[in-house]
């Protein structure tokens, strides 16, 4: 039976929770948080024996095999590195450290000691997102992939997560290098640095404030981004992430030489773009044909998966878990390999250091961005 | 039901002889930017009293209520903190010097239990540690829901009031809002044991007026595309803004209230059918299919069925507690509210209605 701890005991702990909770052979052994009452209230839902609000009399009482952290970013590295040096596993919520340096040296640590590792882009791992990955390996693209699209948006409302973060400027989203889009991007540049060769692409990123947010009186939140990317063997790259344009797109577009895929999240549907055109006025009537079947026939996977009870909004999260947890006991591969944990990391920083420059271009050529640098 | 005009001027300064406190005594309210809020601060104002803090989150609440300064013309009666209930240090320096509070700040509208359990219990236990350190602190008043009655041992028709039971097991109802409010009244209670704090509890009913425009979930939802009208002939425990602002404030500064629970519901009230068909006859028509109460029980049960032997694939929304609470027949009174604090609600509910769809047909319109 696998110990598991949870540390951060806020919205996505509860997903956690209740996902650990669908898995055979684990068990929560405790859960943490340094406000007692929320440890308290995780506890009391789901239940779980012990509380706790000191992390290291977590893991000296409960003694996990496998820690969760679920704080927020900033607090990410320090507390990983902590449950390493304690001979635990750990799971780390994405984004998976606010720096890549982190990033490494906790890939680091955990190869020394022979400790697993993994990070939550558990958007991966749905039931679409292995389908896409399997087509890939079976050769549908024709080759290596020549161009990606990957959308990640996220619709700014009034209520909830957004308007506390935009209602408080002490926010500690705002706290991080890249605020808003270092807590939300993760997913979508996750997927392209999953198929991107190489260890360092070239990053070209351009963000700013929407008008819609501009006039809420916010200057400090960047909520468009566009990125350019692509690598020593020219695989190239779009990342979008929009809060204003609609529909709010979580989609994924993988092009080879001969086909490519396109990979709705939302809907949960996967699309084979075929390469060959038909004859004439075939390529009009034939094709969307073809796709209006290939529709329906993922409306009636999505139908099967739901009535075997496997279609839980989290089931990547189960699913990278379990991968996860197979790789402890049972000493497979990582559920995400450390280069592509590591990869993100390294795009993700690119891009932030890249709006920082931007912002701190209008006013100061460089010293915004010279700071940010020296942080690294 | 026809609208009559009549507004009843009954006026709360008549009758502050027996005020726990003097006008010009700081009285805080928490949640001051918000729907009830604001309504608060408002009539404390027309009270009289000279020093009423406001204490808001964001920059939006604290705006509006720099515009009720302005309007007022006497900016120095209200004092407008900007903070975080959860920063224990923004709650010492909003309760300093505080005869009263008016506790309303909670976390409306979240769907997650962690943040609503956060923005509602973490933030009053925060507001509680700080009211323990004042010494001259002389009420506590925590606003609290109707949401935290549990009906389920109640026959049907049966009057719901303060001396119900509240829902023991208040996660399983699969509503954060109910949780977290179950909780801080339990934390409200333990403080006022141990630290001596005094409190009393205000359980409103269905707040509505201009600012919350919504149709409240008792009369039925709008989940599956179309509108299921859920309600049918059960009377809806409404309460206008105004009044229920007023109910809050006799509460708080009226003598002998101290430990009591208050629920707050207005008079002459609708039942949800004659509500949606003034809906729709005022703010615009739209399809609605009834479902008996014996069909919505039976599909909460198989829901909630449903939910567990899925492993929550479709979360527990719809379940037999939530039936219970908010579509099971029962009548509600407010004669306790009218005997210790002398409250009569100062907008009749024809009137009030009239505001809401007013209110709802210029949103509908802007929209």
């Amino acid at each position: 039976m696998l110990r598991i701890a949870i540390i951060g005991c806020g919205k996505i702990a509860d997903s956690h929770a209740a996902q650990i909770g669908r898995i055979k052979g684990c068990q929560i052994v405790g859960v943490c948080d340094r406000e007692p009452l929320m440890a308290e209230q995780l506890a009391k839902r789901f239940p779980v024996e012990q509380a706790f609000s000191n992390v290291g009399e977590l893991l000296d009482v409960a003694k996990p095999d496998v820690v969760h952290v679920t704080t927020p970013p900033q607090t990410h590295f320090d507390l990983a590195k902590t449950c390493l040096d304690r001979n635990c596993h750990v799971y780390v919520e994405k984004p998976f450290t606010v720096w890549a340096a982190e990033a490494r040296k906790l890939i680091d640590i955990a190869k020394e000691k022979e400790l697993k590792l993994t990070v939550g882009h558990d958007d991966q791992f749905s039931h679409v997102a292995r389908r896409l990955r399997s087509m890939v390996r079976e050769g549908f693209l024709g080759g290596a992939p020549v161009h990606m699209e990957s959308h990640y948006c996220y619709e700014i409302g009034d209520t909830g997560y957004a308007g506390a973060l935009l209602g408080d400027k002490r926010h500690w989203v705002r706290r991080l290098p890249g605020k808003l889009l270092q807590n939300i991007i993760s997913h979508g540049v996750a997927r392209i640095a999953e198929f991107v060769s190489g260890d360092s692409p070239d990053v070209m990123a351009y963000g700013y404030t929407s008008p819609a947010l501009q006039v809420l009186g916010e200057t400090e939140i960047i909520d468009e981004l566009r990125v350019f990317i692509h690598d020593a063997n020219r695989t190239t790259a779009y990342f979008t992430f929009s809060s204003q344009m609609r529909p709010g797109l979580h989609e994924f577009r993988l092009y080879g030489p001969k086909n490519g895929l396109l990979l709705s999240q939302d809907q949960e549907t996967l699309i084979k773009l075929r390469g060959a055109r038909y004859k004439s006025y075939a390529e009009k009537f034939v094709p969307p044909i073809v796709v209006a079947g290939q529709y329906i026939h993922n409306v009636a996977t999505n139908v099967r998966t739901f009535l075997r009870n496997d279609f839980h909004m989290k089931s990547g999260m189960k699913f990278l878990m379990e991968s996860f947890y197979r790789s402890i006991t049972e000493g497979t591969s990582e559920a995400i390999p450390y280069r592509e944990i590591l990869l993100t990391a390294r795009i993700m920083e690119e891009i932030f250091c890249q709006l920082e420059k931007q912002r701190a271009g209008a006013t100061d050529e460089f010293g915004l961005a010279a700071g940010i640098e020296s942080r690294k | 039901m026809d609208y009559a005009h009549a507004e009843s001027t009954q006026s709360l300064a008549s009758s502050d002889g027996d005020y726990i406190v003097g006008k010009g005594e700081p009285v805080l309210v928490t949640g001051a930017g918000g729907f009830i809020g604001f309504r608060v601060v408002e009539r404390l104002l027309e009270l009289g009293f000279q020093r009423v803090r406001c204490f808001v989150r964001s920059s939006r609440g604290r705006s509006r209520l720099e515009e009720l300064a302005r309007t007022c013309g006497n900016d120095s009666r209200i004092q407008i903190v900007t903070g975080n209930l959860l920063s224990p240090q923004d709650c010492m320096d909003a309760t300093r010097d505080i005869k009263i509070l008016f506790h309303l700040a909670a976390g409306r509208g979240e769907k997650s239990f962690p943040d609503a359990f956060l923005n509602s219990v973490v933030a009053t236990r925060n507001v509680l540690e700080a009211a323990a350190t004042i010494k001259c602190l002389k009420r506590f008043i925590n606003v609290s829901s109707f949401t935290v009655y549990s009906n389920a041992r109640k026959g049907r028709g049966r009057l719901l009031d303060e001396s119900c039971p509240i829902e023991q097991f208040p996660a399983l109802r699969g509503e954060a809002y109910c949780f977290a409010k179950a909780e801080q009244e339990q934390m409200v209670m333990e403080y006022g044991r141990r630290h001596g704090i005094p409190f009393t509890i205000v359980r409103p009913g269905q707040v509505y007026g201009p600012g919350n425009e919504g149709i409240t979930g008792r009369v039925g939802i709008g989940t599956f595309g179309i509108f299921l009208h859920l309600g049918g002939s059960n009377t809806l425990p409404l309460t206008y803004v105004d009044n229920c602002a007023d109910a809050i404030i006799l509460i708080g500064l009226k003598q002998g209230t101290d430990g009591h629970i208050f629920n707050v519901v207005d008079d002459n009230l609708p039942t949800s059918r004659a509500f949606l068909r003034l809906y729709k006859r005022n703010v615009g028509k739209f399809p609605s299919i009834y479902i008996p109460h014996w069909a919505s029980y039976a599909l909460c049960y198989a829901w909630e069925k449903y939910s567990e032997c899925s492993q929550e694939q479709l979360p527990s929304a719809f379940n037999r507690r939530r039936w219970n609470s908010y579509w099971k027949r029962m009548n509600f009174s407010n004669k306790k509210l009218k005997q210790y604090v002398g409250w009569t609600p100062r907008v009749r509910t024809e009137e009030g209605l009239r505001r809401f769809f007013e209110s709802c047909r210029a949103r509908r319109g802007s929209a």
